[in-house]
């Protein structure tokens, strides 16, 4: 069952700046799917859309079958939202800011629970503006799971954090995963897509120009070989030099292609100095997007 | 109702904000010398200080309200939960709302018994000046936190507001004291309905007038903060 469904979402701002362009994305209940991109791709403007703060100017989102903007009091108590900058009054402490959120939720989960979830109960009694920009993030998360949702959106959640704090963050996640709970994220850290995400989607300038597993989105892009050539000596493989003298070559498989490589060496007796072979990853198949795109 | 649990953290707030503090609740009191000199009899004094309750507690401290929750992003977080916009908007006024209530019965009771003010003969439409009244200053408040970028600037941008209603609706001198054409004008500044109304209270001043103004302003108000009223920061 589809949780989130986004058909030719296009977000204009006032002043014609088109942030968004035709995007399409779905979501299956109980999946993680990420949007990744380079800053300023895209990623907040769509999932603002997504999560009915604005309209689309043009597409449809769906949310558990309704219109996030027009029936927001149908989908609003079944979700959580994380905003990539959300605030709260300096002046509150941490449990009244979270008594507040509380307050306003249909169904919400004790304020003890939800601090604990996060590992902040310790700081209940502290003030806002007194906590570090990382138990900021995590107070966020709290209020974002206070309403036991259905659907969270995460918007650069780990952002600020020490990798301690990540790793609890990512473990949390995975928990809300398992009991089922369909998570939209947007990251920059490509591990953390990598980790945790079902599915995911690059976005550059308001499109998004890949979409899959993240071993289909990695397998579009070639494995790379990379050393310095003996010289004098023609290669058996296509390769392209650069200013420095090595060579790169790009291959499918790269298993055959270093085996035909390391093969031909020592037939030849020659060494392939500063020899590096890797099997394209999310971060290569970033840049290559990146690159090509610019 | 939800917004309760906006309005009291507000009123946390409001308790550990001096300026707030002061504003609301020691300054009316340094105006008590200016509105007798301007009139010492009971019902113009007790008007005149539900007057400028509307405008100090509920307009000013309001503005100042927004801005700042604004650009501390807590309204963009609140609209991301299950409450209405409405909602966010009356649990963010309800405690410069009910401030202004309390002082308003306070300074009512005090300077009535003082000066031997008789109960209203028409307590209804004393009634609605006070809600009307709080309604558009709410919604006004609302408005001009739209044009107001920083807690700072709020000093600034209120003043159009609060000087038209200070000096424009009989508050600090008598509109009789004006031409007579200027006078009339001034009858269609949001304040002045309200203290009409007010007055009626106790007179058999008219009313259909003052009522048609007031709902013109609230329906102008809540035109205004649906079209400007900003839910986050200008970038």
């Amino acid at each position: 069952m589809t949780a989130i469904e986004v058909r030719g979402l296009t977000r204009r701002y006032s002043g014609g700046f088109e942030a968004v362009r035709g995007v399409s994305f779905e979501v299956e209940r109980g999946e993680m799917f990420a949007l990744l991109g380079t800053n300023g791709a895209g990623k907040t403007s769509t999932v603002e859309v997504v999560e009915g703060l604005s309209r689309p100017a043009e597409g449809s989102v769906r949310v558990l079958g309704h219109d996030p903007f027009a029936e927001r009091s149908a989908v609003r108590p079944r979700m959580g939202v994380m905003l990539q900058e959300g605030g709260f009054p300096p002046d509150l402490t941490v449990s009244e800011a979270t008594k507040m959120w509380a307050g306003t939720l249909t169904a919400p989960r004790p304020v003890e629970e939800a601090l604990t979830l996060v590992d902040l109960a310790h700081r209940a009694s502290v003030r806002v503006k007194q906590l570090s920009g990382g138990e900021r993030r995590r107070l966020d998360l709290a209020l974002a799971l206070l309403g036991k949702p259905e659907v969270l959106f995460l918007d650069e959640p780990t952002t600020g954090l020490d990798p301690e704090s990540r790793r609890n963050t990512w473990e949390l996640i995975r928990s809300l995963l398992r009991d089922g709970v369909t998570v939209l994220l947007t990251t920059h850290y490509l591990e953390e897509a990598q980790k945790l995400a079902d599915r995911l989607a690059i976005m550059h300038r308001g499109r998004i120009v890949a979409q899959g597993t993240v071993s289909e989105v990695v397998n579009a892009y070639p494995s790379r070989i990379s050393f310095v050539p003996p010289n004098g000596v023609p290669l058996p493989v296509v390769a392209d030099a650069d200013s420095s003298g090595r060579v790169t070559v790009r291959t499918n498989e790269l298993q055959s292609t270093l085996h035909e490589l390391l093969v031909w060496a020592a037939a030849n007796n020659v060494e392939l100095s500063g020899l590096d072979a890797r099997s394209a990853s999310l971060e290569e198949a970033f840049l290559a997007i990146a690159e090509e795109a610019a | 109702m939800r917004a309760v649990a906006i309005g009291q953290a507000e009123l946390k707030l409001f308790w550990r904000n001096r300026t707030a503090l002061f504003n609301s609740l020691l300054l009316p009191l340094l105006l008590v010398p200016v509105l007798i000199s301007v009139d010492a009899e009971g019902v113009p004094l007790v008007v005149g200080l539900v007057g400028f309750a509307l405008l100090m507690a509920v307009y000013y401290n309001l503005v100042t309200t927004f801005v700042a929750r604004r650009e501390e992003l807590v309204l963009k977080r609140l609209r991301v939960g299950e409450l209405t916009d409405p909602e966010i908007l009356v649990g963010a006024s309800l405690p410069s709302v009910v401030v202004a209530l309390g002082q308003m019965v306070l300074y009512c009771l005090v300077v009535g018994v003082i000066t031997g003010v008789e109960l209203p003969s028409r307590p209804w439409f004393l009634l609605l000046g006070v809600l009307g009244g709080v309604a558009v200053f709410v919604l006004l408040a609302a408005a001009s936190s739209a044009f107001t970028r920083t807690v700072e600037m709020a000093q600034v941008t209120s003043l159009p507001v609060l000087m038209a209603c200070l000096f424009g609706s009989g508050l600090m001198f008598p509109l009789s004291a004006l031409p007579e054409a200027l006078g009339r004008v001034l009858q269609y500044l949001p304040l002045t309905p309200v203290l009409d109304l007010l007055r009626a209270g106790w007179g058999d001043g008219p009313v259909l007038k003052p009522l048609i103004v007031l709902a013109v302003w609230i329906g102008l108000g809540t035109y205004a903060v649906q079209r400007w009223f900003r839910w986050d920061p200008r970038r």
